[in-house]
């Protein structure tokens, strides 16, 4: 059957058989295909090119601070700490944190040479009173817990939702809006310091008082801790106490045999903390 | 002829899926997604300005209280802020600029959440043991009858 044909072209072919090119060819399809696809790109790309410009500027939109100029730590000696539980209360007004509920606690250890008893009324908030414990003491010290903000942190690595991250000046942090409460980052965490909010119905945390540091404030934990157990430091400044601590000291971690890499390094832990 | 219009129908129906494909994604994932990782960008923002910092330190309260705030500094309590026994600023003068007098506990359960003899304070922090250090039962007495805690003596 011969090929139609509704061009002009001349009528001069090398062979009758071959057919002339049909209308809409495969190369012409091709080439079609390929200015759609790239439209289409050129459209999707667009939305995100001003924020791939935000991010090539290290800047949080529209906000003086800069991530890329810190890198937070926590110091906590554990041989300061009086109990008092300012720092649990100040936590839980600084952050609206649910009764019952506690992004950081305190933990009171009493020890003797066969036994242990560990207690924390109320987290702390409330003070600690007197304690009878059924064996005969030889040390009794008060230590203070909370998120660790590891590096390797497994809370955000079994999130389903990418709602758990950790940013770069190091504070691992929950997205509320993307999280569906499932709870996993809460099994995952093993220094327990998550927990599924009863208002929000997701889970909540220690974020270093994020809305404070980043004004260059302490977290408020820190700011109120008559002691000086509590300490913020920042690793990017040379001449950060903290830094200096970590540098020099002997700085223990919770649960160092679990790799996580915590950002809450401790001096004079004993070996029955966990 | 035939061949070519069944491949382009194929492909047309490829390319409208990825084109769905594509359109549905960029409406469900959120702007700042996966800027740095996976994540939402747009949250380190909003954690920044979660709410404006309740507790502001001693110097923000010697602005109005600045004979208190000059005991303080000047005595054993220097290292005590403000907000521990007062609670947070914030709470006592609101962001509309309304004063509210902030709740202090004036019992002896302020003083001795810190200072009462008890298993696990560092033996070198002063302590009291109430029992001996009052006659009688311990409610009833306020610390605040004898000691000024804005610059207590022993």
């Amino acid at each position: 059957m011969a090929p139609t044909s509704t061009t002009s072209l001349p009528v001069l072919q090398p062979e009758p058989a071959t057919p002339t090119p049909p209308e809409y060819g495969r190369r012409q399809f091709l080439a079609d295909v390929m200015r759609l696809s790239g439209g289409a790109l050129v459209f999707i790309a667009g939305g995100t090119v001003a924020d791939a410009l935000a991010a090539v500027a290290g800047k949080p939109r529209g906000e003086a601070y800069s991530w890329d100029e810190h890198l937070y730590a926590y110091l906590i000696d554990t041989s300061k700490c009086i109990g008092c539980g300012s720092c649990v209360r100040a936590c839980a007004a600084e952050n609206k944190v649910p009764d019952g509920f506690y992004r950081t606690w305190i933990e009171r250890y009493v020890i003797g040479m066969e036994q242990t008893h560990v207690d924390s009324p109320n987290g702390g908030k409330d003070g600690f009173g007197p304690v009878q414990v059924g064996f005969t003491a030889t040390k009794s010290f008060f230590v203070p817990k909370m998120c660790n903000h590891c590096r390797a942190t497994p809370c955000v690595q079994v999130c389903p939702v990418g709602a758990s991250y950790r940013t770069k000046d190091g504070v691992v942090m929950v997205d509320t809006e993307r999280c569906i409460g499932c709870a996993y980052c809460v099994q995952a965490c093993p220094f327990g310091s998550r927990f599924i909010s009863p208002v929000t119905h997701t889970a909540e945390k220690c974020t270093w008082c994020y809305h404070r540091v980043t004004k260059g404030l302490k977290p408020a934990c820190v700011e109120v801790c008559p002691t000086g157990t509590r300490q913020f430091g920042d690793l990017k400044r040379e001449d950060d106490p903290v830094r200096l601590a970590i540098a020099r000291d002997r700085v223990e971690v919770l649960q160092g045999h679990l790799l996580t890499e915590p950002q809450c390094y401790y001096l004079h832990l004993d070996k029955e903390v966990r | 002829m035939e061949h070519a219009r069944h491949v382009f129908r194929v492909a047309l129906v490829l390319g409208a899926v990825v084109a769905a494909v594509m359109v549905t994604r960029g409406f469900l994932v959120p702007k700042s997604y996966g800027m740095y990782g996976p994540y939402r960008y747009d949250n380190v923002v909003e954690q920044m300005n979660v709410r404006l910092p309740l507790h502001r330190g001693a110097a923000a309260c010697g602005e109005c209280h600045d004979d208190q705030a000059k005991k303080r500094a000047a005595g054993g309590h220097k290292n005590v802020s403000c907000e521990i026994c007062h609670g947070p600023l914030g709470l006592h003068v609101k962001d509309d600029g309304s004063v509210e007098a902030p709740p202090v506990d004036r019992s002896y359960l302020l003083c001795a959440r810190c200072h009462r003899k008890i298993d696990g304070r560092p033996a070198r922090f002063p302590q009291v043991v109430l029992e001996q250090h009052v006659s009688g039962p311990l409610e009833g007495h306020a610390c605040l009858g004898c000691h000024d805690p804005h610059s207590p003596k022993p």
